[in-house]
């Protein structure tokens, strides 16, 4: 204690260290306030609207969008990525909960949306909504995944279908034509297996790709089933699923599938060598192609996976992201402009030219043929467009099931206790979310 | 320990706001002095309390509070609108098949990051402490001490994916690569990513078995080789003994790093495939973000705290006790 008293009677190495602490202590001080400021990368700029989005390479997207609902809404769009998922799923449901949200944020639809909306934490778009249906816009039966207790909190982003891409050459070669029965499908593969290739993608990398098969599978043998399933009205153990992951297993023994953890990224790669033969994926997946140098139509192109079920009404997996309008935008009135105009055509345009991809606008047609074509096969043969799994059921229950069918792809678990495990978790999740609703 | 030398100071200190002392009363004419004194001792106390504040308070805030909800939060159930739930989240480590099989890789990681990086690091430590290229052999090995945990996770899924290195190599030698990955089957997945945590661990290993073999006297070498001790005789008797102090860091930190395992593990595997390769710290962040069932990953997050703790103090308290005597 001899130096405090040193420091008491104003020698001047105890009034350096008076200053030096005091110095120490205002820069902490300053720290801490700086801490606990508001951000500001929320607030609002001058002519734009901020989006909060999960993919950074879609950032030029928006920004081209954005030019195309200037002159619509008098807002460009200033994008906000956070390329991580998960962290992106916390960072934005913290963020609506501050006083300072982003004007739009992208989400998921399905589930996804109704477990934010329950909340309480975004705004009602069903007025915007009922206007785009009168202008013919959106589909009526979009409205369902969008919706929680009858209101609509979402706007689609975008309308993915998953479809099989093949190798056009690859195929001609080996004399093969894009199968439209479940027995030519299987022919293909076992043509393409011959010749070295491997017939199909699938994936556990990356968790969420593992249940692209499944939810394949279980739609085309019954998509009746796949809707009841997804609703919590059947059950994992029943007589369809057990069927869909045999038949799976059945794949994978006889070599017809990549290595449960082939990065899907180099799948387009893959199929331009002549590695991989055909590639079950969303249409968004084109833009790969794309960017691999395979040109639409003339090096690859795609099909709708037939039905494993003779007679089974034919039906498309489709996802569709969303825009949503949090409650506690910094600039309320904008994001609803913005929201209100996403689907014109003049800003569709743009945005499914960027992406490769189908617009969720059905009278704007897609920039890539190959994704046209499926489009419109869709329409024309009346395909019934079901809710991909990611988003049909309680995120939780999707969360963990997805983990299961992971197991399964690696054969660390039968597919009896694979859809055990599944069904025992859908009662538990259903249950919950029963109860949390009430 | 010197409790014994304490106590009885101690206990006059505590005797001392009772009243003035027999001794006192008699003094009466020195009380301004006393008060000085005690005004001196107040300031002093409040001083130092001055000092000790913000760290108190950073702890508080930042360690103890935070850990304090996190008790509170394991005991309530993970409805919308929480409610107590008692240890219903407890009992998931005796129900839960998926955290039965997070406690297992727990401990594989731990007995896997306590002996592969001690007894490596001793071993590369050892031999190129005084070899002409002991200066390169050391960097090769400590190089990746200085990547981040996820930059290693990157460079390791090139080598082990089924179309990796690894088996790209195991096929150009002429042998099958195994049917399952590397990185897909159990409890293979959890060995592999030990083996990869390993080539990044060792390196802090061998600097401070270098640091501490530098500190060995010569002179005790020289001792033991003119009482005609083998190499392996000098090594065991001479050398390891006074390695001990360092033996006890690197084993502590090795400890804490296999409990609290994390990043590789998550991007190379996700946990997965299932979540056959999750440890509890792992299963914590999957439970808590992903499954949104944060009351149960707040009793794993208590319980891997209380592991920590327990394993650390007694190896620290067993050691350094050792030590002092």
């Amino acid at each position: 204690m001899r130096s405090f008293d040193t420091a008491r009677t104003g020698s001047p190495p105890g009034f350096d260290r008076r200053r030096l602490l005091l110095a120490a202590g205002a820069g902490a001080a300053g720290l801490a306030v700086t801490g606990c400021a508001r951000g500001d990368s929320t607030a609002a700029v001058p002519g734009a609207v901020s989006i909060s989005t999960d993919n950074g390479s879609w950032d030029d997207g928006y920004r081209k969008a954005g030019d195309a609902l200037k002159p619509l809404t008098g807002y460009r769009l200033r994008p906000l990525s956070n390329p991580e998922a998960i962290s992106y799923k916390q960072v934005t449901q913290m963020t609506l909960q501050t006083s300072r949200a982003c004007d739009l944020i992208k989400w998921g639809a399905g589930y996804e949306l109704k477990s934010l909306a329950r909340g309480g934490e975004l705004s009602d778009l069903s007025r915007l909504w009922d206007r785009y249906e009168k202008k013919g816009w959106v589909r009526g039966s979009q409205r369902a995944s969008m919706a929680y207790r009858g209101k609509v909190y979402g706007v689609p982003l975008y309308e993915s279908h998953y479809v099989v891409f093949y190798n056009k050459r690859l195929f001609a070669r080996l004399g093969l034509r894009p199968p439209a029965t479940w027995d030519e499908l299987k022919h293909c593969a076992a043509v393409l297996k011959r010749a070295g290739v491997v017939p199909f993608v699938a994936t556990q990398f990356g968790n969420w790709p593992a249940y692209e098969w499944f939810q394949e599978l279980i739609s085309k043998i019954d998509p009746d089933f796949y809707r009841a399933l997804m609703a919590g009205r059947a059950r994992y153990t029943d007589d369809v699923p057990r069927q869909a992951l045999d038949i799976w297993q059945d794949f994978m023994r006889k070599g017809w599938m990549t290595p449960p953890d082939y990065d899907q990224s180099n799948g387009a790669a893959g199929l331009k060598a002549g590695r991989i033969g055909m590639f079950l994926h969303g249409t968004w997946a084109a833009q790969g192609f794309t960017e691999v140098g395979m040109r639409p139509g003339k090096d690859y192109d795609a099909f709708l996976m037939p039905t494993v079920t003779k007679g089974a009404e034919k039906s498309v997996i489709t996802e569709s992201a969303v825009l949503a309008v949090p409650r506690s935008a910094t600039r309320h009135e904008a994001g609803m402009a913005s929201a209100g105009n996403w689907l014109a055509p003049s800003v569709q345009r743009v945005w499914t030219d960027f992406l490769g991809d189908g617009s969720a606008n059905p009278v704007v047609r897609a920039g890539n043929p190959v994704v046209a074509e499926v489009k419109e096969t869709v329409a024309r043969e009346r395909v019934t467009r079901l809710i991909r799994y990611g988003e049909a059921s309680p995120p939780n229950l999707v969360q963990g099931n997805t983990q299961d069918i992971a197991a399964f792809m690696t054969q660390q678990s039968s597919p009896a206790d694979t859809l055990r495990s599944m069904d025992e978790r859908a009662t538990d999740e259903w249950a919950a979310w029963k109860r949390d609703e009430s | 320990m010197s409790t014994s030398t304490t106590r009885p100071a101690s206990g006059a200190g505590r005797q001392e706001p009772d009243g003035p002392t027999p001794t006192e009363s008699r003094a009466r004419p020195s009380a301004p002095r006393d008060v000085a004194a005690r005004r001196a001792a107040l300031r002093d106390r409040l001083a130092s309390g001055g000092f000790l504040a913000p760290a108190v308070l950073l702890v508080g805030a930042l360690l103890l509070a935070p850990f304090a909800a996190t008790l509170w939060r394991s005991f309530s159930d993970d409805h919308r609108n929480p409610g107590f739930a008692g240890l219903d989240n407890y009992t998931l480590f005796f129900t839960n098949e998926n955290l039965v099989r997070s406690v297992e890789n727990t401990l594989m990681w731990v007995a896997g990051t306590v002996i592969l990086p001690c007894a490596l690091g001793l071993a590369i430590a050892c031999m190129t402490d005084a070899t002409r290229w002991s200066r390169f052999a050391r960097l090769c090995v400590v190089a990746p001490y200085a990547l981040s945990g996820a930059a290693v996770a990157v460079v390791w899924n090139f080598v082990l994916s089924s179309d990796g290195a690894l088996n790209q190599l195991v096929a150009a030698l002429g042998f099958d690569p195994p049917s399952q990955g590397w990185l897909l089957e159990w409890p293979g997945n959890t060995v592999v990513l030990i083996l990869a945590n390993t080539w990044q661990a060792t390196g802090v290993a061998v600097i401070l078995f270098l640091v501490g073999l530098q500190g060995i006297a010569p002179e005790t070498l020289e001792a033991a080789s003119l009482d005609g001790a083998s190499p392996w005789q000098r090594f065991r008797h001479v050398v390891l003994p006074q390695l001990r102090p360092v033996s006890i860091i690197v084993i502590g930190m090795s400890l804490a790093n296999g409990l609290k395992s994390f990043d590789l593990i998550w991007v190379l595997t996700r946990g997965g495939p299932g979540r056959s390769t999750e440890t509890l710290a792992v299963s914590m962040y999957q439970e808590t973000f992903l499954l949104q069932h944060e009351g149960a990953g707040a009793a794993i997050a208590v319980v891997l705290t209380l592991i920590v703790l327990a394993a650390s103090w007694l190896y620290l308290r067993r050691q350094l006790d050792a030590k002092g005597d």
